[in-house]
This record gives structure tokens, C-alpha cells and sequence, in this order.
């Protein structure tokens, strides 16, 4: 960029000073200066034909406005394009969202009555306000340093039992628990444990009927 | 060349490739007008800029001379991985015709 572009009279000065309150850096430096130095350039080449000239600021006009339709969309030039971010620069949110505020009201005003409006219109201008307010006065959310800790439920189904007799009193001891803690569930536990025991005749029968399938990774033993 | 949305390069970034490649660098506005309406000049210098995020073109600003006025325009010119990229379509896009002939 050259210091000669703070003459008023150079073509394009205004749309950049536009543009410097619209887009960052990224942008700027590659989408927009480029296109304000084509208009630039062909106005200097227009001569004093005002005809030429005329079309040429119509050209370089339409084509810096399209441009600002479009760029800020281009999210390789957001400084955070990494992180998949897109450039959206501040003031074209800030445009965005009071199109979305004014549109809001003008299609719930008339459908919904006005004190709805204005309670819509209050709760987008303090969502604004608190979001402002927390841009400028960022809070440090406490989150734990040390992994998070098991959650306190119950829960047995990694718990390794062995079938011997301390198994049984686990077992036992588990049911009791849940038939004191949940008397109205007694009936299902009576339910499973006949369920279980003829479950364990069965896999007492399979067991004895192939006699070695899967016993090095088995843990229930048969003695 | 068969664009049927196969070839890996976008229809306006391979179109900018192959006016580079044939005619050597170019300002972006020399790139709108050699494309017959085929890019925009709203909307060049954002597909550029892509394309120079993705390492296909690089640009250099134009020297200004002595007493110049206005911004310097850019010029652009492919780059080895941009001319790759270019011969790789070409070559899929050959190799597809042939086999949509056959």
C-alpha cells in the first residue's frame, strides 16, 4: 500500500476506509486492496473520457460490494482457518444480528402483538448486552485439574466375581441390599434368582457336555 | 476438459491454472478478461486468495514506480504444485474420456 492513498481525490479511498471497518487483515491485504487497485487502474487508464470513467468507478463499485457479500465467507482468510473458523468479521455480525432482531420483530409484531415484540426486542438487546459485556470482562470457567471421578452409581456389571463361596455371599449380600432399598422390586429379584438358577443349570449341562470349550478365558471354574 | 465434478480442482480454480499456465502471470483483472465471463471481479481475487491458502498460486505486489498513485495491483503466477495439480486433472480427465469412450 502506498502513504499516496490518503488523498481524498485517489479513487477507492472511502471504499477502503469501509473496508478496514469491515474486514481483517487476511482479507484486506488479499481480496480487497487487489480489487480497489483494479479500480484504481482503470480509472487512471479511462484518461479524462468521462464515459470510461464512469463505467470504470460503476465496474470497480459493483465489484467491491459483491466482494463484500462474499469474503466474508472465505474461511481460509480468517486468522483462525485452521480451526475451521470462518471470517466473520465483527461488524458484519454485528450487521447480521440486528437484521435478525429487526426481522424478528417485524414478523412477530403483527402476529403475536406488540408487548410480546417488545419483550423479544428487550431479551435480544440484553443477550447483546451480556455477550458484549463478557467480550470485554472474559471469566475463567473453573475446570477440574484432576481427571474427572467415577460417578457414585451402582454398578456392578465390571465387577469380577468369582464362583466360590465369597461370590455367593456377594451376591447375596447385593441382593439383600437392593430387596431392602427397593421393596417394591422384591418380586423381580425372586423372578431373577429362579431365572439365574435355571440359567446355571444350563450352562452347568453345556459345560459338562463340552468339556473343554473356552476354559483358559473362562473364569467360572466347574469342580 | 470433461467437468463432471470427478476432477479434484474446482471448475473456476482449474480455469485460473490453465490461464496461468498458458499465458504466463496475470493481474486478476487480466484474469477476468481472458476468461470470456467465466470469473467475476467480485469474486477473483477471494478464489486467488483460496487458492493461494492452498499453495496452488502465489502473488507478488507490483512495484510502484516513483510519484505512483493508488494501491499496487498483484500479479499471480502458478505455482509447482499448482502446475502438478493442473497436469493431474488434465491426466484424470483424459484417462476418463477414454474410458467413457471404450
Amino acid at each position: 500500500m502506498t502513504g499516496s492513498t490518503s488523498s481524498p481525490r485517489v479513487p477507492g479511498t472511502t471504499l477502503l476506509k469501509i473496508a478496514r471497518r469491515l474486514f481483517n487483515e487476511n482479507l484486506l491485504s488479499a481480496v480487497v486492496q487487489p480489487t480497489i487497485a483494479d479500480l484504481q487502474r482503470e480509472i487512471a487508464d479511462a484518461g479524462p473520457n468521462g464515459v470510461k470513467r464512469l463505467r470504470a468507478q460503476w465496474r470497480g463499485y459493483c465489484a467491491f460490494w459483491t466482494l463484500t457479500l462474499v469474503a466474508p465467507f472465505a474461511s481460509w482468510a480468517s486468522p483462525s482457518a485452521d480451526a475451521g473458523g470462518v471470517a466473520f468479521p465483527d461488524a458484519i455480525a454485528r450487521l447480521a444480528v440486528g437484521s435478525i432482531v429487526v426481522a424478528m420483530l417485524a414478523i412477530v409484531g403483527p402476529v403475536l402483538g406488540a408487548w410480546v415484540a417488545v419483550v423479544t426486542a428487550a431479551g435480544a438487546l440484553f443477550a447483546i448486552l451480556i455477550h458484549a459485556w463478557y467480550d470485554r470482562h472474559p471469566s475463567d470457567i473453573p475446570t477440574p485439574a484432576e481427571p474427572q471421578r467415577r460417578s457414585p452409581q451402582i454398578n456392578f456389571s465390571s465387577t469380577e466375581v468369582a464362583g466360590n463361596i465369597g461370590g455367593l455371599i456377594f451376591v447375596v449380600g447385593s441382593v439383600f441390599i437392593v430387596a431392602v432399598g427397593l421393596p417394591s422390586v422384591i418380586w423381580f429379584l425372586f423372578a431373577a434368582t429362579v431365572a439365574g438358577c435355571f440359567l446355571a443349570w444350563a450352562l452347568v449341562a453345556w459345560h459338562r457336555s463340552h468339556p473343554k470349550y473356552g476354559l483358559p478365558e473362562n473364569r467360572i471354574v466347574l469342580r | 476438459m470433461v467437468d463432471n465434478g470427478l476432477v479434484p480442482l474446482p471448475r473456476k480454480e482449474r480455469l485460473i491454472l490453465e490461464l496461468l499456465a498458458s499465458d504466463g502471470p496475470m493481474y486478476g483483472l487480466q484474469l477476468v478478461e481472458q476468461s470470456d465471463g467465466s470469473l467475476k471481479r467480485g469474486t477473483v481475487y477471494v478464489t486467488l486468495g483460496r487458492m493461494e491458502a492452498k499453495g496452488l498460486v502465489e502473488s507478488q505486489q507490483e512495484p510502484v514506480p516513483p510519484g505512483g498513485i493508488g494501491l499496487p495491483r498483484r500479479i499471480y503466477r502458478p505455482t509447482a504444485l499448482g502446475e502438478r495439480m493442473l497436469r493431474a486433472c488434465a491426466a484424470f480427465a483424459r484417462e476418463l474420456a477414454w474410458e467413457i469412450k471404450t
